[in-house]
């Protein structure tokens, strides 16, 4: 059995809005082991978000338990949490947030640059900033600025940084949003790729096309979990993918989606 | 919907929209600070002048016996009116007991005059004219009250030859006639029947004095008739006002300060209006998408900062007027400020501060047109960056991050960090080029400005000295009576004494009143010549540079000069700096017994080098030999010569108390609208892992590299600004050129940098300790 990278129990987030208490999410009970790759679905104000932030440590929880890696997030200070972030996590967001004074190369390694476990020198983890750049296959834009760039390449980069420190886990947040299909497709397939390698993935996404590529998917309503389907590793090929899109699609369509 | 997006931006963006209102307060504020100040300054003699009824012509008649002279202006044609003032002398300080103890704070003598017999306005230290003075009771000028804790209602006993009065102290006057300066005569106003008192005693009369105020259509006709007298000077209006050079240089000074603060918070101001606006480019670019035209978009944001400006200058305005107050504080002690146009100006500055930034909006705005919709929506993460800007290699740098980022950032921003670094400097030049000037006015190197050679002790009593005033040949009693005072009780040494007179000087066809500096006694200094040699004849001299100029003469011309009557030519050796002469004779000239203007003591060099510790018990000696306090030691002569440095220290403290609080106002403010506007990134961070200390370090370290820049930059400048300033200054009290600034290495380049980098480092740290309640996950509610 496959060993437990994040689980939340009773996970609560109550946001008060104009004296307004708002509920965001309700008793979230969910466990994620190591290589998985999760898709969280669901309307929009649903919580998908929250929960992505919540788990993460990027926000605090209400009531309830999260535990990374067997460590208790709620029990961390600040300081440690950002350890943690920094270290054992990586993030992707829909918009391709990046430092504007540095350069593609420099927004990618400067989490490296930051974070204890990192014990090679600047010049290697320049190096490894080039190589991951290479894969995704930006390397002829390290040197560049972020605005020289296109939206697909920024994203790339930002899956590059989110990668720089080997996390144990990516967190991505509607990753392909604000892209094309075809820029859509290949940043899905570098999760994908990094997934197989043994990164646990969770994505929040709309877009079914997205989902079906993932082993897991959560369907979020009301910021409750009200469906959980297990779609199995992805292996690749359109023919299988084709399937698994209709399978999930069907599945949307009794979930009210 | 134009309103509405207005109203809708005003509250949202609330914190950049109080930014800017907080800075539009400040740069209203000094910009009226200013503008009053320099209305004030620049119109401030004239103003004191008109309300005191200064006449035209001002006619002193001192040693003089009664004579006909009052009944003579009285009778010329041109003579409109004559009032006449006669003054009483008391020879001494030591007349004077305060507390059971005598007088020993003012060098020169003092003057009494009639509450009766005012021939212009005095005033109160509340500017109130005094009209009478109460029997018993004495209002008294600065030069009488320096050094002394005398409060009103306090007693004052004077004896003069066999006459006593007890005089209750009734405040401090303004009187626009005579010199405030502590080596100015001291003038006391009494109530009539006490004057009339101590006129019957004789020895009031040792120096009479009078003065006529005259007004008059031809003052040539007047100076024409003084020459017929003896110890009569004339001046006009506009002579009289170089008694006010050290008071108007200080105000002058105080006005090149709020000048500074002005234009410094002006280019914060237009800094942060062009950061908002650079901050709004989406916004823009949406905008423009559908369809909304330049103009409308230019001035949604033009009447914005319309009713941000109008409210931030209104209170701005209403601020200046206790700190304009506050900076004409130490002015105001010897002029009665004012400015009847103030208001009208005060509205003006208003209206120019309105206006002034609302070019700054339209100039800011201007990107506007030149956006496309593509441009503001998609290049860039905000749509306002359009060229390159990383300089830096993270990877190939040795710098921490948090060092790396901000040494980046200000690399990368260099002309909005360049504008924090000339405001910076700014702030750091008001403090230390105070101080240098402070500490020059102080120093003994300027001495020689004075006209008296190097030496270790300075006897200033006007009972010792004052007889000089009347007849000049008296030197060579007092030179030998110290000079055989000092080898009888075992300090030997030798005394020199320089007295300057007035003598009508031409040249061709141009002529001018010029004041004559002698030296007499033994020295071995000669004349510091700027140019030129220093006369070694006494048909020789030594002029000043404006002389030569006054003149139209040369090094090498001859000019004529009368004194006492005989008609002298002298040849221009060369040219000299002085802050009280405008000619130097060489020794050996006899002025025989002509009475002198200015006498500034005896000098003492002792001999065998003495140190510092014998000179001073040297000085105390003297002291007791001569019963008076009014020895001095070089440095205490020099403070009491140049009164400046006091006030200047005093402006110095209150630029330090100001530049404490611009500074911090203005790192405050920048550093907020920074976080306002990074708050992607510092949320980006934050979700990357890198925790509060690194980010805050980030901020406080752009803070600090600026003001250590500002520091090394204000430093290279400091003396050339600082001499550049301190010859301008000197030419303006006298005839100074190649005067070199003091310092204090100690406050020049350890407190003053370390107030300002202080002031930044608490200023950037506790406003970014305010980038905490900025949380990873607002990572997905950036816009």
């Amino acid at each position: 059995m496959n060993h437990t990278v994040l689980q939340t129990k009773g996970l609560c987030k109550t946001y008060i809005v104009n004296k307004h208490q708002n509920n965001v999410l309700k008793n979230i009970d969910l466990t994620i082991s190591e290589g998985e790759m999760i898709a969280v679905m669901g309307p929009s104000g649903s919580g998908k978000s929250t929960l992505l932030y919540c788990v993460s440590g990027m926000d605090r929880v209400t009531a309830g338990k999260v535990f990374f890696n067997g460590r208790e997030t709620a029990k961390l200070g600040d300081k440690d949490l950002a350890r943690l972030r920094l270290d054992e996590m990586g993030f992707i967001f829909q918009q391709m947030y990046m430092m504007k004074n540095l350069s593609v190369l420099d927004n990618i390694i400067f989490p490296a640059v930051k974070s204890k476990k990192n014990r090679s020198s600047r010049r290697q983890t320049e190096e490894r900033g080039r190589a991951l750049m290479h894969r995704l296959g930006i390397d002829d834009v390290c040197g560049n600025d972020i605005n020289e760039v296109s939206g697909g390449q920024l994203q790339r980069a930002c899956i590059c940084r989110s990668m720089i420190n080997n996390p144990k886990m990516i967190f991505a947040d509607e990753p392909t949003g604000a892209l094309n299909r075809a820029s859509s497709d290949e940043v899905m397939n570098e999760l994908l790729a990094l997934n197989r390698d043994g990164t646990t993935v969770m994505c929040v996404t709309h877009d079914p096309k997205v989902a079906a590529k993932c082993s897991r998917v959560l369907y979020l309503v009301d910021g409750g979990i009200v469906g959980e389907k297990e779609m199995g590793h992805f292996g690749g090929g359109d023919k299988e993918f084709r399937n698994r899109e209709r399978e999930l699609n069907n599945w949307l369509m009794e979930q009210g989606w | 919907m134009f309103w509405r997006i207005l109203k809708k931006d005003l509250k949202r963006k609330k914190t950049m929209n109080i930014i800017l209102l907080l800075f539009v307060i400040l740069c209203s504020m000094f910009a009226a600070a200013a503008v009053n100040n320099i209305m004030t300054v620049t119109g401030g003699i004239e103003h004191y002048f008109d309300v005191a009824d200064v006449p035209d012509v001002i006619v002193k008649a001192l040693n003089s016996e009664e004579n006909d002279l009052g009944e003579k202006i009285g009778e010329l044609t041109s003579v409109k009116e004559i009032r006449t003032e006669h003054w009483l002398c008391v020879a001494s300080s030591k007349f004077f007991k305060y507390n059971g103890k005598e007088l020993e704070n003012f060098m020169s003598t003092a003057y009494l005059l009639s509450d009766s017999e005012m021939a212009i306005d005095y005033f109160d230290e509340n500017n109130h004219i005094i009209e009478s003075v109460d029997k018993g009771c004495f209002y008294a000028n600065a030069p009488f009250l320096q050094d002394m804790d005398i409060k009103e209602g306090d007693e004052v006993e004077l004896t003069v030859g066999n006459s006593h009065l007890t005089l209750k102290f009734m405040g401090r006057f303004k009187g626009a006639l005579f010199d405030s300066g502590n080596t100015a005569y001291p003038y006391l106003i009494m109530n009539s029947a006490d004057y009339d008192y101590l006129d019957k005693d004789e020895a009031t009369h040792i120096m009479n004095g009078r003065q006529f105020c005259v007004n008059t259509s031809d003052v040539d006709e007047i100076r024409e008739l003084a020459k017929d007298y003896s110890g009569v000077y004339v001046y006009t209006r506009e002579e009289i006002k170089d008694i006010y050079l050290y008071d108007m240089l200080s105000a002058y000074v105080l006005m090149m300060i709020s000048i500074v603060l002005m234009f410094t918070a002006f280019v914060v101001l237009r800094f942060t209006i062009g950061f908002t606006v650079s901050e709004e480019f989406r916004e823009i670019g949406v905008m423009k998408a559908v369809g909304i035209d330049n103009g409308s978009i230019r001035s949604l944001y033009i009447v914005k900062y319309l009713a941000i400006t109008v409210i931030g200058a209104l209170i701005g305005y209403f601020c200046s007027v206790p700190l304009g107050d506050m900076m004409m504080k130490t002015i105001s002690e010897n002029i009665v400020l004012g400015s009847e146009s103030g208001t009208l100006m005060g509205l003006l500055s208003f209206a120019a501060v309105v206006i002034i930034i609302l070019l700054f909006c339209y100039g800011c705005t201007r990107r506007v047109n030149k956006l496309s919709p593509i441009d503001a929506v998609r290049n860039g993460q905000t749509g306002e960056r359009f060229r390159r800007k990383s300089l830096l290699h993270l990877g190939r740098s040795k710098l921490p991050q948090a060092a790396f980022f901000s040494v980046n950032d200000v690399i990368s921003s260099p002309r909005q960090f360049s504008i924090m670094i000339v405001v910076f400097t700014l702030c750091i030049l008001l403090m230390t080029i105070m101080s240098n000037f402070a500490l020059t006015f102080k120093s003994e190197k300027i001495l020689c400005f004075f006209d008296v050679p190097s030496c270790e002790a300075h006897i200033g009593d006007s009972e010792i000295v004052g007889e000089v005033l009347a007849d000049q040949s008296t030197y060579k009693t007092i030179i030998a009576d110290t000079e055989k005072l000092l080898a009888d009780n075992g300090m030997p040494g030798k005394c020199t004494m320089t007295m300057g007179t007035q003598f009508e000087t031409s040249h061709e066809d141009k002529t001018a009143k010029i004041v004559f500096a002698v030296m007499k006694g033994e020295t071995n200094d000669t004349l510091y010549v700027d140019e030129g040699s220093a006369p070694q004849k006494t048909d020789e001299i030594a002029v000043t540079v404006s002389t030569l100029e006054d003149l139209g003469a040369e090094i090498g011309d001859r000019v004529t000069t009368v004194i006492n009557e005989k008609e002298y030519e002298f040849i221009i050796t060369g040219t000299y700096s002085s802050f009280i002469s405008q000619a130097f004779l060489y020794k050996d000239f006899d002025l025989g017994n002509l009475p002198a203007n200015n006498i500034l003591g005896v000098q003492i060099h002792f001999d065998g080098n003495p140190d510092k510790e014998q000179i001073n018990k040297n000085i105390e000696k003297l002291r007791d030999l001569l019963g008076t306090e009014k020895v001095y030691s070089t440095s205490d002569f020099i403070k009491n010569l140049t009164e400046m440095s006091d006030t200047l220290n005093a402006i110095k403290q209150m630029m330090m108390i100001i530049t404490v609080i611009v500074t911090a106002l203005i790192v405050i403010l920048m550093e907020r609208s920074f976080i306002s506007k990074e708050k992607s990134e510092i949320a980006l961070m934050k979700a990357v892992g890198i925790d509060n200390g690194s980010i805050i370090l980030q901020h406080l370290l752009r803070f600090v590299i600026v003001s250590v820049i500002a520091c090394i930059v204000s430093t290279a400048v400091l003396m050339p600004i600082s001499n550049a300033m301190m010859n301008w200054v000197g030419n303006m009290i006298g005839d100074i050129s190649d005067l070199k600034c003091d310092f204090d290495p100690l406050e020049i380049f350890v407190i003053c940098p370390a107030i300002l980098i202080g002031v930044t480092v608490i200023g950037s740290y506790l406003t970014a300790l305010y980038t905490k309640t900025i949380k990873a996950s607002d990572t997905a509610s950036i816009e």
